[in-house]
């Protein structure tokens, strides 16, 4: 087991759920509320990560991070040293990588609130900001939960643009699941077993906290009180 | 329009077939807008909440403008002087009655009397005994009741300049009759005490007289007639009247 790649991953996978965390709330919050028109098109590049191979995204900001183009060379100037193959890189990758899991469950929590409850606290005099925080959110943190574990596990998860991005640089670049690849390519297959097992557990777990969390039970509880 | 009126509206908003078109000034403490389903009173209400955005018109709390099409302006609900509950309650589902009648307290100045107000209004709605329960422990007619506590907690303790207007979609429908007899001349005496002039919604004649307000009776979302309730609701009065006295003599044959 490469317990530095393990290390590596948590980090990464923690960097990038508490950047989406911030990303998404009002991303996610501008997407279930408004009205304009840049709306559908900021759901679909939203959504894009979905459906694009890692290997495309991992190709673009391969580009966009090197020498060759403007902002690479912005970024190069910034950061003292190019960002591919660093751990900064790729955390940027998987926030954009990341970015459809952390939204889109908050999208369906936020659509999914009464609409009536936002105009009972603004009714009340409370600012939208307010609103957000006071109502919004509390009545949604199971979605807010889900959205965290999902991005978590997703990034934990990551491959192809973690492979493009980041290489295989121990300590910096090097994933689990990158790790994973390397000890089936040098035919260690039991290192290769216990480093899929864990993959594999984690994930489970993950998704069960979500499913089996008293909150989220009770969440659904009393939506369908709400409903009655 | 009088220049001493306490609330000017004029709106004209098309909803599909039907349209709402009104114009009136509003002068004493509490005044109904009596109607059929239908009328449009919800919707004239919700324009002045600021939820509704009409077609033209203008809407001013004494010389404060909350709306004007001519002039481009328009409030956000939140910032106008007015406080609004709607006929659904909605009380916020994850927190205590008590918390909820909190909510709209003084935003920034949090005046030091609001819980003595809070408690007041939990003991004037009957919610005192159920004030640490959670909403979805209520019943539909309490929920109602703490949902009016809420606006009106929310109307005394207000921390803007002057006093807020006090919008209330069918506020009673939640009270049986004995609880309303019992209520209303209360929380009226209260809000007058607090000068917080109030503009509900509702179709009951009764309520109407109960209250001894003044009356905007609305049909297919025109004004039918303003003043007095005995004057604007004489003839309502007499046909219940009439329906009460044929089902007593239905009863004793």
């Amino acid at each position: 087991m490469d317990f530095q790649a393990l290390w590596l991953t948590l980090r990464l996978a923690i960097g990038t759920t508490a950047i989406l965390l911030v990303v998404a709330l009002p991303l996610a919050w501008w997407i279930a509320s408004g009205r304009s028109v840049g709306r559908a098109l900021v759901q679909a590049v939203v959504a894009l990560p979905l459906v694009l191979p890692p290997t495309v995204l991992g190709f673009y900001l391969l580009i966009m991070m090197g020498p060759l183009t403007a902002p690479g060379r912005l970024l190069i100037r910034i950061f003292g040293h190019p960002l591919a193959f660093s751990f900064t890189g790729l955390l940027i990758g998987s926030v954009l990588y990341s970015l459809p899991f952390a939204v889109q469950p908050l999208v369906a929590g936020f659509g999914a609130i009464d609409r009536g409850y936002v105009e009972a606290a603004e009714g009340l005099g409370a600012s939208p900001w307010r609103t957000f925080w006071s109502v919004v959110l509390p009545m949604t943190r199971v979605s807010v939960l889900t959205s965290a574990v999902l991005t978590f596990t997703h990034t934990v998860g990551e491959f192809g643009v973690v492979l493009m991005l980041g290489g295989n640089i121990p300590g910096a670049t090097r994933t689990l699941s990158i790790s994973l690849y390397d000890l089936v390519q040098d035919g260690d297959y039991q290192a290769a077993d216990s480093t899929a097992l864990l993959l594999l557990v984690f994930s489970m777990a993950a998704l069960l906290t979500i499913y089996l969390l008293p909150s989220v039970r009770r969440a659904e509880g009393r939506q369908a009180d709400v409903a009655r | 329009m009088s220049p001493d009126s306490l609330l000017t509206v004029e709106m004209k908003h098309r909803l599909g077939a039907a349209s709402v078109d009104v114009q009136f000034a509003l002068t004493e403490p509490w005044t109904v807008l009596f109607g059929p389903s239908g009328s449009g009173k919800t919707t004239v209400l919700r324009t002045i909440a600021g939820f509704v955005r009409p077609d033209s018109g203008r809407i001013a709390r004494r010389d404060q403008v909350l709306f004007d099409s001519a002039t481009g302006v328009s409030l956000p609900a939140h910032q106008r002087p007015v406080r609004s509950a709607a006929q659904a309650a909605r009380l916020f589902p994850h927190r205590t009655v008590r918390w909820n009648t909190m909510y709209g307290n003084g935003w920034n100045s949090k005046p030091a009397d609001a819980s003595e107000i809070v408690e007041e209004s939990l003991r004037l709605f009957r919610l005192t005994a159920m004030a640490d329960r959670m909403p979805r422990e209520l019943s539909g007619g309490e929920r109602q009741r703490g949902s009016v506590a809420r606006a009106v907690v929310s109307a005394v303790t207000y921390d803007g300049p002057g006093k807020p207007f006090l919008l209330l979609d069918e506020p009673f429908s939640g009270l049986d009759n004995a609880m309303r007899d019992e209520l209303l001349p209360e929380l009226q005496a209260w809000l007058l005490q607090w000068k917080i002039p109030v503009l509900s919604v509702t179709h009951d004649v009764g309520e109407a007289f109960q209250l001894g307000a003044e009356v905007i009776k609305l049909a297919v979302g025109r004004v039918v007639r303003q003043g007095p309730v005995g004057e604007v609701l004489g003839e309502e009065r007499l046909r219940l009247m009439e329906q009460l006295r044929l089902e007593q003599l239905n009863r004793s044959n």
